[in-house]
């Protein structure tokens, strides 16, 4: 079931062209993942979506609900952790919670989301005195408040340390098992691949690709890069390097001294042929690995550029 | 945005009343928890209000106290009367106590061990009285108090002489001719009150630009709360604070410094949420074009400088130069002062024609001051209003 569609989104901010070109649908239950680099168009797509910024083009429906004619009770349906994750910095989370929840008819008590974003133990703080981490977690609370179908994080795991973005993966991923639908934006490859149901590339205000993480790694080629490094040093290398350029699935190697790497689109057989090489020579080998192909992997095939955290 | 639109969008009386309750308590809090309100709201008026009162106030017959040398050459009937209503003026204080040797008055003089030698007639018929002051500071404060009393003292002196009835006496002329007398204790004290509700309205509205720059306004339109719920709730605690700032200057000003009051309530009520709601209008207009919080302090600053001395806070508005006078004319603090002391001093009821004039003029500043305000916030406004 589709909870949320929006086609041809655009928005301009000047001579910006924030967001070019934008169309997805959201299915209820899912972690829908929007990835790209800073600049990439996210916030401006998700404000649109939340009705903070009205596009220069486009539609946005949520079910039967669109912005014009059901404000209000879009507002109800949905939650939102905007990336400033603004809040009263001089109530505790306590007070935020229940200050969020007077605006709505049907709140979810304060305790419970406390519990859930795992804030109990600091509900009489001053949000000011809380971390990185416990602000940001706050911050999806205050989402949480109005029991929402539909939630949305900007970048809530931007700037943590990794146990801080671990604890919110695991809220996200409760969300989930609550049945709720999240949309989520992210420039951490890493965090995607692991959340989401299904990822949605954007560089420059479009959509470069859009599927399930693993369809996306699948959809790129089969090759798979081989890293090699050898006890005996350079020249073990140097000669294993001649031997896996005559492979035929091997389409190209690179060495740095006793390091070989090898990109080969069956690397099955080119590691046995590889190690039937080695055993004859009597060389030894210290580290084997493939590299498993990653979203990164994806973003730099579709666009040709490098990908930066 | 519009910070006064009525309630009426969503929800039941119940659920925006608990929202105005909810949102009345936070505002509270955050007041309560910011340390920057109470200095700048209390602390720094109280502090402002007694370093005037103990300089300017207090006994203005010590304030004035000047020492003078007494030459009597050669004592006579009218020398003598003269010398005994001389000490006995408070103003004056006879150095050593009795008259000295013309030549060492004018040491005195000289060395500014006093402000002047006063030399008496040397008979009865010769009436002239002679001032000694020292040329540096001939136009010096003292040196003119000196020669502005000696002046009626001598005319009166000369008028008895005549044997006529005196018809000049010593006292200050009061400052303004209500039917109470205002002293300065009581004209500071409503100044200063006037000073601080102003200052709370124009000053207070950076929450505004710091909320929007923190993304919170925008955080709260994504809710259907009802800003106009928000923006009267946080109207009532602003009034709320400048209740405490009136109840608390006026009984340091009444307890301390013994200011006399005489209020007339539905004046003073008035007076107090005209200006206080025009303050905080043009604190609103202000936020509506400043990005930053430095911004905003910026102009807030110039504005509340120049009213706090042009608008006849510490001193009244005739004593400054004549030039200046028709700007003070325009500024809203002059009238919010001045309808203060209307309500709270002299106990001016209601039906007051240069009362309305000044409520009038703070309307017209408080309203268009909101008009612009709105608009800019308008034009700024985002789909989740419509
Ligand atoms: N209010 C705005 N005014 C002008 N430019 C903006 C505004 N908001 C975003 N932009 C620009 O639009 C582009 C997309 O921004 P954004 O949606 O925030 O990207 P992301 O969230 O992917 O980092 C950026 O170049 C940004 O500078
Ligand atoms: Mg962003």
């Amino acid at each position: 079931m589709t909870v949320l569609e929006v086609r041809n989104l655009q928005k301009s901010f000047g001579s910006i062209k924030a967001v070019q070109d934008i169309s997805f649908s959201v299915h209820a239950g899912e972690v829908f993942t929007i990835i790209g680099p800073n600049g990439a168009g996210k916030t401006t797509t998700l404000e649109m979506i939340e009705g903070l910024v009205s596009p220069d083009n486009g539609v946005i429906h949520f079910g039967e609900l669109d912005w014009n004619k059901h404000a209000v009770s879009i507002k109800k349906k949905i939650g939102v952790q905007p990336q400033s994750s603004a809040m009263f910095d001089l109530l505790t989370p306590e007070e935020n919670l229940n200050l969020f929840a007077s605006f709505y008819d049907h709140a979810r008590p304060a305790e419970e989301i406390l519990e859930i974003v795992n804030l109990t133990d600091h509900r009489k703080n001053h949000v000011k005195k809380l971390s990185g981490g416990q602000r940001q977690r706050l911050a999806i609370g205050l989402a949480l408040i109005s029991d929402p179908e539909i939630i949305f994080l900007d970048e809530p795991t931007t700037g943590l340390d990794p146990q801080a973005r671990r604890n919110i993966w695991d809220i996200i991923l409760h969300l989930k098992e609550l049945g709720k639908t999240t949309i989520l934006t992210t420039h951490y490859m890493e965090e995607a691949e692991k959340l989401s149901d299904r990822v949605c590339i954007v560089d420059q205000g479009n959509i470069i690709t859009l599927d399930t993480p693993s369809a996306l790694i699948e959809k790129l080629t089969n090759e798979r890069e081989i890293r090699l490094s050898f006890l005996d040093g350079e020249k073990a290398a140097e000669d294993a390097d001649g031997f896996s350029k005559e492979l035929p699935s091997v389409s190209k190697t690179e060495r740095e001294g006793a390091a070989l790497k090898i990109w080969a689109s069956k690397p099955e057989e080119t590691l046995l042929d590889l190690f039937k090489f080695t055993k004859e020579k009597s060389y030894g080998v210290e580290q084997v690995s493939i590299r498993e192909m990653s979203l990164e992997d994806v973003f730099i095939a579709f666009t040709g550029k490098e990908w930066r955290d | 945005m519009c910070l006064l639109h009525l309630p009426g969008r969503n929800g039941g009386i119940n659920i925006k009343f608990n929202q105005f309750k909810m949102m009345f308590l936070a505002q509270l809090k955050l007041t309560l928890r910011e340390k920057q309100a109470w200095f700048w709201g209390i602390f720094f008026p109280v502090i402002l209000m007694v370093i005037f009162m103990v300089i300017f106030s207090g006994n203005s017959d010590e304030e004035f106290k000047t020492e003078v040398a007494v030459v009597d050459p050669s004592p006579n009937p009218a020398s003598e009367m003269m010398l005994s209503q001389i000490s006995e003026l408070p103003v004056f204080e006879v150095k050593s106590g009795k008259p000295v040797t013309r030549d060492k008055a004018e040491e005195w003089v000289k060395n500014q061990k006093v402000d002047a030698a006063i030399i008496l007639p040397e008979s009865a018929e010769a009436s002239s009285v002679i001032l000694v002051v020292n040329k540096e500071n001939e136009q010096g404060a003292a040196a003119q108090a000196v020669s502005g009393i000696l002046n009626k003292f001598v005319q009166q002196a000369n008028l008895l002489a005549a044997g006529a009835a005196p018809k000049y006496n010593l006292q200050y002329e009061s400052i303004t001719s209500g039917t109470n007398e205002l002293d300065y204790t009581d004209f500071l004290l409503t100044g200063m009150i006037a000073l601080s509700i102003a200052q709370g309205g124009m000053f207070g509205m950076v929450d505004m630009v710091e909320m929007r720059r923190k993304g919170l306004i925008k955080r709260l339109r994504m809710t259907p709360a009802n800003m106009g719920i928000f923006g009267l709730s946080d109207m009532v605690m602003r009034l709320l604070f400048s209740i405490v700032q009136i109840i608390l200057l006026s009984l340091i000003g009444v307890l301390v410094f013994g200011a006399n009051l005489y209020i007339n309530p539905l004046t003073l009520i008035i007076v107090f949420l005209i200006g206080a709601l025009s303050f905080n209008s043009l604190g609103y207009f202000f936020s509506s074009f400043s990005k930053t919080t430095e911004a905003y302090m910026g102009v807030a600053n110039i504005c509340s400088f120049l009213m706090m001395f042009l608008s006849g806070v510490f001193f009244p508005i005739e004593t400054m130069p004549e030039w200046i006078q028709p700007i003070s004319a325009v500024l809203p603090l002059t009238y919010f002062a001045d309808g203060l002391r209307e309500s709270m001093v002299y106990e001016t009821g209601l039906a007051t024609a240069s009362l309305w004039a000044g409520i009038a003029v703070m309307v017209i500043w408080g309203a268009v001051t909101f008009l612009l305000g709105s608009v800019l916030y308008k034009r700024k406004a985002i789909a989740a209003d419509r």
